[in-house]
């Protein structure tokens, strides 16, 4: 009987130059689509919406999504109420001030108004801060402690943190103000200020 | 492929709402909310202002969503025995747990001798201010009306029993009678049955209609040193020295309650302190010697039925089958501080139906009062009422109800007038304008030729010789019949002030009557009152800067009404009544304390933040004779509607989870949208959105306004690191809100994490 012999060839060639490329456009294309995803994904976390007020003068680009209230004694009011905690606040309040007023004046008014209404109101030196258009105004920090406003429901207070930029413009002050749990307050600065670059008044 | 991920995802997530939300029944689905109640019924602590030792205890019924308190006085004003000047409120977080201190409130409206007071709640429990804006819609009680509770109905009675670690009780009790007296009439007092046992903290609470309507508050002895009554309870080491002894303030615990002062009577008080309306007179009375004489009673008799405050006839004994009997007398010195008590015993017997616990006096200082009852059949016995002030028997008087009618000599039913040249009677009143004489008309039974009579005339309870047909009963005179011949023409003239007149038959009072004498003849009643005029005034210390006028269109922030009058004697109780729309806000009877006749007296009407729109009438009564009116009309002339006032519905709470672990997500949102949005119309704006909570450490939440039935609201429900849940037409109808269990409504929502 005699012996048959199989002969095995290995095929030790590389990859094609098409397989090359396809797998090439395989990664760039994953690639291309986590970026356009990310992309998408911070146009709607950053997606804003337009909010306009003749009356006062004042033109805001605040993140969509977040909550708006026009009814309180402020001009307007936008929250984060998907936050756990303290919902983070951004908010636009024009108050009358006479001629002799500054800034200081109107921190003062604020500060007394908020310590007979706010538990363990703290507030910081006021420090200068310059809007991008080239105004001056003085933003003053503070901290206070939030709890739920239902006497039925068991809230564990939270600390706030918040920033005030005060400005005097027509005759009127301008209070813009930031609010957010203290844990959170670093995190959502950026986004406060970039509300800040495009807010008018 | 889009389309179907979308389509999947919305599945999922409708599937996960409808398997999710659990609703869960608390209570029956009648008309008594017994949660809602009890959620809205507080504890309140007057403590001091130093270091906060508890002084007083009671409790308190929220009646309004800006957390207006309905409690009695005794519970919270300053005195001997509550000197506490601070009032915390606590409420249960659970209505089956013990109330914890929420907040601090302040006196709104007050009336001592109704013992009942208005708390506003205006500060947080450290004493910093609420913003009015930040409050929480808190769960409060409708208000009935207390003239349709009849007797034999059973009132559901809510209140903390104790000041130790109960929560609230809600006891069943039924009406046994109604206690008449002067101002209220039949109403005055609705008394329980004997057995109630209802704990004296219950005090201030409510008491309920099968509908679950506010129609009462409890009211038991209040607290003084003299009632005799009650206890007290050492609970805190109020001086410090390191035990708790004698030694301490002692709360004082009054005892088991068994009136309920009607709802009614809280009525202005709530509508002026809920617009926030006060009303102060400005005209200076002229300066007086307060009397430090004590309490005192004096001349008392019965009468079977009551006119205008005063008995129609004066009866020695009653029959058989008799259903009203009402025990009059005169008091002196009385203040709102005076204590009152009548117990009435049946051969020997001490009676409860038909005795009064010790409450607080709210007739003024002198006059005629009556207390009794009707509507329900006296048996047959020796009465014996005694009447204690300030715990010490001041008088007693006994009658014998039972037998057949006797036909004795009788007059009754006695009215005062004018005559006219052709002496005829003008006028059938009980106020009677200043001149030369007066006179009296009565009805006389069974008077025989030959029966001796008199009438004895009073001025201010001073005797006066009078004229007119006294002396022997003729045969002209007749059996039956009314007369009017019975007249006094004092010397020189019928001065201002007050009069009375009795008449007797031998020696036994038959009737008995009081009128007024003010103001000048025109027509057939006096001008007493004249000329009332409103001006308006930009805060409420400043003058009035405008001509008088009734209307101001643009709205006023302070109103001033001034008006004449003319001889009107110091010591004439008179009236003065704020109507808001029709709703009496303020009422209030004085004595009359300032020049006999003089011009712009002067009364001003404010608010805080200005008047409400509204159409203000003021009435001027003396003698419960409307004797002048005028009204002004702010803004529109109509009060705003308030949605947020109106009850009904039906609340909605529950519990927001991790749907893996089934934790509570705390600061997790949930919306609920108003009516008029789908979630897909819904552009975050608060003006869309009908209510809003956010869940507590515990993932609970509370929609604090009430859900109207067949109204589709959307839901939107988010949470950091969660899927946001979202549904259209939340509806809920009389349907399937019984399905459920009734009001409130308790959801489980788990969310997926992100």
């Amino acid at each position: 009987m005699a012996m048959e012999v199989i002969e095995i060839i290995s095929e030790s060639e590389g990859l094609s130059l098409r397989q090359r490329w396809a797998n090439v456009f395989t990664i760039l294309t994953c690639i291309l689509l986590m970026l356009t995803g990310l992309n998408l994904r911070n146009q709607v976390l950053n997606a804003t919406r337009l909010y306009e007020s003749p009356q006062a003068g004042i033109t805001a680009q605040y993140p969509q999504n977040w909550l708006i209230d026009t009814s309180g004694e402020y001009v307007f009011r936008v929250r984060d109420m998907s936050r756990s905690g303290f919902k983070t606040t951004f908010q636009v309040s024009v108050q009358p001030v006479g001629s002799d007023a500054q800034e200081r004046n109107l921190a003062d008014r604020l500060s007394l108004d908020r310590i007979v209404s706010f538990t363990d109101y703290r507030v910081q030196p006021l420090e200068m801060y310059t809007f991008p258009d080239g105004r001056e105004a003085q933003a003053m920090h503070y901290t206070y402690v939030s709890t739920d406003a239902s006497p039925f429901l068991e809230s564990v207070p939270t600390v706030v943190r918040g920033l005030d930029v005060l400005t005097i413009s027509g005759g009127q002050a301008i209070v813009i103000t930031f609010r957010a749990d203290a844990d959170n307050f670093d995190d959502e600065l950026p986004r406060f200020e970039q509300f800040l670059r495009q807010l008018q008044f | 492929m889009i389309r179907r991920t979308l389509y999947i995802t919305t599945t999922i997530t409708l599937l996960l709402i409808l398997s999710g939300v659990w609703i869960n029944a608390q209570q029956d689905s009648g008309g008594l909310d017994l949660n809602r109640i009890r959620r809205a019924t507080v504890f309140v602590i007057q403590a001091s202002d130093n270091d906060l030792d508890t002084r007083c205890v009671g409790s308190g019924t929220i009646v309004r969503f800006d957390g207006l308190i309905l409690t009695n006085a005794h519970n919270v004003v300053q005195s001997e025995a509550c000197p506490g000047d601070e009032l915390i409120i606590s409420m249960s977080i659970d209505p089956d747990e013990p109330p914890v201190p929420k907040y601090r409130a302040s006196i709104a409206q007050i009336d001592s001798g109704l013992d009942l007071a208005l708390l506003r709640i205006d500060r947080e429990l450290d004493g910093r201010q609420i913003d009015p804006d930040n409050l929480p819609i808190l769960p409060f009680v409708e208000v009935g009306n207390s003239d349709n509770v009849i007797l034999d109905e059973t009132l559901t009675v809510v209140g903390y029993p104790d000041p130790g670690n109960s929560s609230t009780d809600a006891p069943r009790v039924s009406i046994a009678a109604f206690m008449a007296e002067p101002g209220a009439g039949e109403r005055s007092w609705f008394k329980l049955t004997s057995d109630s046992g209802i704990s004296g903290l219950m005090s201030g609470g409510g008491a309920y209609n099968q509908d679950g309507q506010l129609v009462g508050v409890p009211t038991s002895a209040p607290i003084t040193t003299n009632t005799g009554t009650g206890t007290c309870l050492q609970l805190e080491d109020t001086n410090s020295d390191g035990f708790v002894n004698n030694n301490d303030a002692c709360v004082p615990i009054s005892d088991f309650v068994s009136v309920i002062r009607p709802v009614n009577f809280a009525r202005s008080l709530i509508r002026s302190a809920s617009l926030q309306l006060s009303v102060e007179s400005l005209t200076a009375p002229v300066a007086q010697t307060i009397s430090d004489e004590q309490p005192t009673v004096d001349r008392l008799y019965f009468a079977t039925s009551v006119s205008n405050n005063l008995s129609t006839q004066v009866i020695a004994s009653a029959p058989a089958g008799t259903t009203s009997l009402y025990l009059f007398f005169d008091y002196f010195n009385f203040t709102e501080d005076t204590v009152y008590e009548v117990r009435v015993s049946v051969d020997g017997v001490p009676g409860q139906i038909f005795s009064l616990p010790p409450v607080r006096w709210s007739g003024g200082t002198n006059g005629l009062w009556y207390i009794g009852s009707s509507g329900q059949p006296w048996s047959n016995g020796l009465y014996e009422f005694r009447i204690l002030v300030n715990g010490v028997v001041a008088g007693s008087s006994t009658i014998r109800v039972g037998g057949v009618p006797e036909e004795r000599p009788s007059f009754s039913n006695i009215v005062f007038g004018l005559k006219d040249d052709q002496g005829i009677l003008q006028g059938e009143s009980y106020i009677l304008p200043s001149g030369d004489e007066a006179s009296a008309r009565f009805i006389y039974r069974n008077m025989q030729p030959g029966t001796e009579w008199i009438a004895l005339w009073y001025y201010n309870g001073i005797p006066i010789g009078g004229t007119g047909a006294t002396g022997i009963w003729t045969s002209d005179d007749g059996v039956n019949g009314a007369r009017d011949d019975v007249t006094i023409r004092p010397d020189p003239r019928l001065s201002p002030g007050n009069y009375r007149v009795d008449l007797y038959i031998g020696s036994r009072l038959s009737v008995t009557g009081d009128f007024v004498v003010a103001g000048t003849p025109e027509g057939v009643l006096p001008n007493v009152f004249s000329n009332i005029e409103f001006l308006r005034a930009e805060n409420a210390f400043a003058s009035p800067n405008s001509s008088p006028s009734n209307s101001f269109p643009d709205g006023a922030n302070t109103i001033y009404a001034r008006f004449d009058w003319q001889q009107i004697a110091r010591g004439t109780l008179w009236t003065m009544q704020w109507l808001v729309d029709g709703d009496v806000f303020y009422e209030e009877t004085s004595v009359w304390n300032t020049d006999e006749t003089g011009a712009d007296f002067q009364v001003r009407l404010t608010a805080p933040d200005g008047l409400p729109d509204g159409t203000y009438t003021l009435n001027l009564i003396i003698n419960g004779v409307l004797l002048e009116t005028n009204q002004v009309s702010v803004g529109i002339g109509q009060l705003e509607i308030n949605r947020l006032e109106e009850i009904g519905g039906t609340q909605l709470g529950g519990q927001i989870v991790d749907a893996d672990s089934g934790d509570g997500i705390a600061g997790a949102t949930f919306i609920l949208i108003s009516e008029d949005y789908s979630v897909a119309d819904f552009v975050w704006d608060a003006e869309q959105i009908y209510a809003m909570a956010v869940a507590d450490t515990n993932g609970r939440f509370e929609i604090d306004r009430s859900l109207e039935l067949e109204s589709p609201y959307s839901v939107y429900v988010v949470a950091e690191g969660y899927l946001p849940i979202t549904q259209d037409g939340f509806l809920i109808n009389e349907e399937n809100l019984a399905e459920a269990g009734g009001s409130p409504i308790d959801m489980y929502i788990p969310m997926t994490k992100d």
